[in-house]
């Protein structure tokens, strides 16, 4: 039988030279989970892209019941039958439920139609959805579900869901796949799109692999290995539990941040820290693991001074922070490496040397009163350029077209060289290469050894375990259990990060 | 049958300030709103074309331009074209909206197929089109004012009730355009709200990125409906020389264009409410004279300033966050929308 | 099919060689409508050429005409670097006007320099104060300021037609014909200001204070900590924000800073042309909307806006003298518009690349079987 979709021999390249794809073959039997898995920047959402008609291939095509197709718009591909849950919602803020899944279709607006239609689709599938509400007022599952209601209300015969269980608890997640199921059972594919191994064993039927842009085998997963699948991933045998990095020096006495019952609400007014305590100690790094979306964000943007905290108090090197101010934040000893590494934490356009400055620009030696001394400027980003190993055409060079690894290396050297008492890196080595990552991770480690206290944010245990003195987890915006790295199991962890408390009974 | 079809006239529609009709009907307050929803017509016109470009995302500081080669055209589809008088008229209102159409279809070109900066290219085009540009120009190179325009709207007395008290001058005794301004309130407010292409505009104005991921062809939304944006504001001036002043002169439009822009704020992107400001600015405009017609002391400069005090007022209120995700702006409204390469 | 893929890196000839096709392209376009209209573009932009820069005395009224201009032009540019729509230069150069007829009015029986330092200080403040009114909406209200500052303009007109027709203000010449028609009370004859000889041209103060505040722009955003911040919160506003720079009250500096600018303007055209406050014709010349049109020529450049000042000063230099039935009114504002137009696209396609992409033809027989290559 003809597959429901595939995709033969797909290329696709983007300017600059980036290749994101390169002859990726995939093919999804009806009624079947098939999972796309592979590590951030392997070509997963490009190819997810392509086979929903947002990009064209440069070479290849795709295939729908066995037939060649060339979708020259997204409404080919909605209409040929693919939907698609993309990680970052398209949906209109403003506008109501029923108003979201009426968007694209044809023919004269029924309201009252809409909303029935709604409530039926939720009711047949388990996706219960007010129709009437707005869109900023639902939390970030119920938004999802409309995404999928979307899906199915132009009877989507191929749904593609991209990383959907990032911003779902565990409960939601079960719920999710249990959907799933209903739809595969009528005879529907899914094409589940993820970087977690676990998951993609819980919910997929085949594995395809996905790593720099190749396809690199597709297995059953009743019959394949999580080993072989991680190598398939990483490309080479990887040690599949951490261990933790050497250091020079055992962490201090000095607590150099201390955050006491901060509460927070997050954009959508939604509670998103509720009374968070935490402290790190002088060269040492605490190490705080969550799935994304528990409040990670809204906590580093308290600390930095970039969000108002509705309770409690944050003291950086003892000065208490009263209403938010990075700079004050600064000035008292934070450094801070942000998630969003192009946008919260460098102006992408400016030069290298001038994001190198930010922090320092206001100061002597950079500064001359109102002035700026360009020369020095530029001695200085030699100087950290070659302290730091940055690979940059020069100074000058735009930082925006550097990779990834270099961009951190750009922020933690603007951060590092400011002689921070705290450092707060979030999420530090996402999408970094290996080789990148090993060298980020050498960096926080010898701060850490330097004094400096590091708070870690990560959604990635290996990296926490590998790091941390101390581990912690946060989820839904509290901090379940701080516990030494010696007493922390990871499976104990991994229970903890999905919200079950029993585990953390036993840990701490 | 004669008062019923007062379509094209040399007499005018403008109402007479200082007395008109009878009894009640002279009094202060239908006087003025007699005048508001006069002067109000081509503010509303051109701010429901405003609102419509505004709604797909689009920024159009080009207004006054547009309004200006309306007139431009209206004036002389007026003189030169032959015929019965209402066939001339038909034609000039027609030129205005196609002269209005083709400039919006520059600045179109330019801010999406270019992406070009909405607010310089709006500007160029008002310097362009403007009392010191191409509408004096052709004026001049048509000899436009030559003589005052012979075929001008004229009111009609919708079935002899005209002389109602109150309602009968407000309602029954208007001319054309504005009769055409009240259909389209209604006609764009049905459109926005309870038709599927409005929804979509409204998508694509609010977040073209999920337009087009459902399908929706962001582009064609955007170019369409600032040409008709255009065609409207083309409508609107050439109220100006059909009905307000029968006599071009450069830059007749008086600034009109930048008080629609602001109107169409007031009016929170909605027809209805855009109807009810363009009156208000339109009374303003004339109240300080109207009052001192009659004896009353009020300095007309306070008056006249008072309907952009309280745009301001209005725009910060809807600034708030509170009020952005309720009443505000289309959220894309003037950034471009740019697909990654396909 | 084509494409417009945007270029990655920009060719430093592209930089000069645009800007300068455009401009050609569009003096190509107006002489189009000249001749379809039936008269000889090329004569009609020799006149131009002539009146606007080479006749005797020309280039002088040129820098007349273009120190308005030059004022309005560095008030929209430095403002639009940072992504701050000032459209309110308008009404930022009546409130100059105002501030500096008013000192002018005071101590104009004094010493000149005083004279001039006092009007100068004036007009500055009112500009920057009147701006800083739609900085503050925008700075700590979150308010858009391109609708605040165009309201503005219409409040700094009424103000400005209040001050002389609508009451009997310090403004307001009380004797002579003032008592039956309204008219503003002019500067005494020692409070004018004094133009300088430079060989052939005649140099009015107004304008050799605009290009001094032009390098002093320049140095400004080039070599200050606050010119740095501009370009920050210009390209990434959150990053400014976390690195610690305060961009509220940049933004909020800036737009003051821009109305100052624009304040001077409208000061030395009290000082340099009209000696007087004159909101009937202050209303007509719309100086702050082609001051924008002067700044994007410039392409936001602040010593680049002193000669796209001049250029679009001699444009209405010319057009002005040479307004009667042998010539075409409204030419000017129409080279103007379109110049800007053309160099407006033609940025564009600096930006982009035209690329040809074949169409993608799919063809069946050469899909591969299943299973190949999995």
């Amino acid at each position: 039988m003809a597959p429901a979709l595939a995709a033969r021999g797909v290329t696709k390249r983007f300017p600059g030279g980036v290749v994101a794809n390169e002859a990726v073959d995939l093919d999804v039997a009806p009624g079947e989970v098939h999972a796309l898995l592979g590590e951030n920047g392997a070509g997963k959402s490009t190819l997810s892209n392509v086979l929903t008609g947002l990009y064209r291939p440069d070479e290849g095509h795709v295939e729908i019941d066995g037939n060649p197709v060339a979708f020259r718009s997204p409404r080919d591909a909605i209409e040929a039958g693919i939907g698609m849950v993309h990680q970052h919602f398209r949906l209109v803020e403003t506008f109501t439920v029923a108003e979201n899944v009426a968007l694209g279709r044809r023919g004269p607006l029924a309201r009252r139609a809409s909303a029935a239609l709604v409530r039926d689709l939720g009711d047949r599938y388990g996706l219960p959805v007010d129709p009437s509400a707005r869109i900023w007022q639902l939390s970030v599952g119920e938004q999802q579900r409309v995404e999928i209601l979307k899906a199915l209300s132009r009877d989507a015969r191929v749904l593609i869901l991209d990383e959907p269980t990032a911003v779902l608890t565990p409960h939601e997640a079960e719920a999710l796949f249990a959907v799933l199921r209903r739809m595969t059972g009528e005879g529907r594919s899914v094409v589940f799109i993820s970087h977690k191994l676990d998951e993609v064993r819980a919910v997929a039927d085949r594995v395809t692999v996905l790593r720099d842009g190749r396809a690199e085998g597709t297995r059953l997963l009743a019959d394949a290995t999580s080993r072989e699948l991680a190598r398939l991933m990483v490309g080479r045998d990887v040690v599949l539990s951490a261990d933790r990095m050497p250091r020079r020096r055992p962490p201090g006495d000095e607590v150099v941040l201390r955050v006491h019952g901060v509460e927070a609400a997050g954009d959508r007014g939604e509670p998103a820290l509720r009374g968070i305590d935490l402290t790190v100690h002088a060269g040492e790094v605490l190490g705080i693991c969550g799935v994304a979306g528990n409040g990670q964000r809204e906590l580093a943007e308290v600390i930095a001074g970039g969000r108002h905290a509705t309770a409690g108090t944050v003291e950086i090197a003892g000065t208490p922070m009263g209403r938010p101010d990075p700079r004050r934040a600064h000035r008292a000893g934070l450094g801070i490496i942000p998630e969003d590494r192009l946008h919260t934490g460098l102006a992408p356009s400016l030069p290298v040397e001038d994001n190198l400055a930010l922090l320092a620009h206001r100061h002597p030696p950079l500064a001359a009163g109102p002035f700026v001394r360009r020369r020095r400027l530029r001695e200085r980003a030699r100087a950290l350029i070659d302290e730091f190993d940055i690979r940059t055409p020069g100074p000058t060079t735009p930082t925006r077209l550097l990779s990834g690894g270099n961009v951190q290396k750009v922020l933690l050297a603007r951060e590092l060289s400011a002689r921070p008492r705290v450092l707060l890196a979030a999420s530090p080595t996402r999408g970094l290469d290996v080789g990148a990552i090993e060298t980020v991770r050498d960096l926080i480690v010898s701060a850490a050894d330097d004094g400096v206290g590091v708070l870690l944010l990560s959604e990635d245990l290996d990296e926490i375990l590998s790091l941390a003195d101390r581990v912690a987890v946060i989820y839904e915006g509290r901090i379940l259990s701080e516990l030494d790295r010696a007493d922390a199991d990871v499976e104990d962890l991994g229970l903890l990060m999905g919200g079950d408390l029993v585990a953390g009974r036993s840990a701490s | 049958m004669s008062g019923l079809l007062v379509l094209a006239s040399t007499a005018g529609a403008a109402p007479d300030l200082a007395s008109s009709g009878r009894g009640v009907n002279s009094n202060l307050f239908v006087v003025i709103a007699a005048s508001a929803i006069f002067y109000g017509t081509p503010l509303v016109l051109a701010g429901l074309g405003e609102m419509l470009t505004e709604r797909s995302g689009i920024l159009n500081l080009g207004l006054e331009g547009m309004m200006l080669m309306g007139a431009v055209a209206a004036t002389w589809g007026s003189l030169n074209v032959g015929g019965p008088g209402w066939f001339a008229l038909v034609a000039a209102l027609v030129a205005a909206m196609v002269a209005g159409a083709l400039v919006a279809c520059v600045h179109a070109v330019l801010v999406i197929g270019f992406r070009v900066e909405q607010i310089v290219s709006g500007l160029a085009i008002t310097i362009l089109a403007g009392g010191a540009g191409l509408s004096s120009y052709l004026a001049g190179s048509w000899d436009l004012s030559r003589g005052p325009v012979p075929h001008r709207l004229g009111r009609f007395d919708v079935l002899g009730l005209g002389d109602l008290p109150v309602v009968g001058p407000l309602l029954f005794r208007q001319n054309l355009l504005t009769y055409a301004s009240w259909l389209l309130v209604a006609a764009l407010w049905w459109y926005l709200f309870r038709t599927r292409r409005g929804l979509h505009l409204r998508a694509v104005g609010e977040s073209p990125a999920t337009a087009d991921a459902m399908g929706i062809p962001v582009e064609r939304y955007r170019y369409g409906h600032t040409i008709a944006g255009g065609a409207l504001a083309g409508l609107g001036g050439a109220f100006f020389p059909l009905a307000i002043i029968p006599l071009w002169s450069d830059g007749l439009t008086g600034g009109r264009g930048w008080i629609a822009l602001a109107l169409v704020i007031f009016g929170f992107w909605r027809p209805e409410l855009i109807l009810v400001g363009a009156y208000l600015f339109g009374a303003s405009a004339s109240l300080g004279l109207t009052l001192q017609a009659r004896g009353v002391e009020v300095s007309p400069q306070l008056l006249a300033s008072l309907p952009y005090l309280l745009t301001i007022v209005v725009l910060v209120a809807v600034s708030t966050g509170w009020a952005r995700r309720r009443v505000g702006a289309p959220a894309a409204l003037g950034t471009p929308y740019e697909r990654e390469s396909r | 099919m084509i494409r417009l893929e945007p270029r990655v890196e920009r060719p430093r000839r592209l930089s000069v060689l645009v800007p300068l096709g455009s401009v050609v392209v569009a003096l190509v376009l107006g002489g189009v409508i000249v001749a379809l209209d039936g008269a000889d573009p090329i004569a009609a932009y020799e006149r131009i050429l002539d009146r606007g820069f080479l006749a005797d005395g020309a280039l002088s009224a040129t820098l007349i005409a273009a120190t308005p201009l030059l004022f309005t032009g560095l008030a929209a540019a430095v403002a639009f670097r940072m992504n701050v729509f000032n459209i309110g230069g308008e009404g930022q150069f009546v409130m100059g006007a105002v501030g500096a007829s008013a000192a002018g009015l005071a101590v104009g029986d004094g010493p000149l320099a005083v004279t001039v330092a006092a009007m100068l200080l004036a007009g500055a403040a009112a500009g920057a104060a009147w701006a800083a009114i739609a900085g503050a909406l925008r700075a700590w209200a979150n308010t858009n300021e391109i609708i605040t500052t165009l309201m503005l303009n219409y409040l700094a007109a009424n103000l400005a037609e209040y001050l002389i027709f609508g009451s009997k203000s310090y403004w307001r010449q009380l004797e002579g014909t003032g008592l039956m028609f309204p008219q503003g009370r002019p500067l005494v004859a020692r409070a004018f200001w004094p133009r300088y000889d430079l060989g052939p041209v005649e140099v009015p103060l107004g304008f050799a204070i605009g290009v001094a505040v032009a390098v002093g722009l320049a140095v400004l955003l080039r070599t200050t900590r606050f010119g740095f911040q501009v370009r920050v919160i210009a390209d990434e506003p959150r990053a400014a924000r976390f690195a610690g720079i305060r961009t509220r009250r940049a933004v909020f500096v800036l737009l003051a800073l821009s109305g100052a600018v624009a304040g001077l303007g409208g000061a030395a055209d009290v000082g340099d042309t009209r000696h007087v406050l004159d909101p009937k014709a202050l209303s007509q010349v719309g100086y702050g909307y082609a001051g924008i049109v002067v700044a994007a020529l410039a392409r936001l450049n602040p010593l680049a806006v002193v000669l796209t000042a001049v250029l679009m000063g001699g444009l209405a230099n010319a057009g002005r003298s040479l307004q009667g039935p042998d010539f075409p009114s409204g030419l000017v504002g129409t080279l103007q518009g379109l110049i800007l137009l053309c160099v407006l696209a033609g940025e564009a396609f600096a930006r982009y690349r035209i690329r040809r992409v074949p169409r993608v033809a799919v063809d069946p027989e050469a899909a591969d079987p299943v299973g190949a290559g999995a």
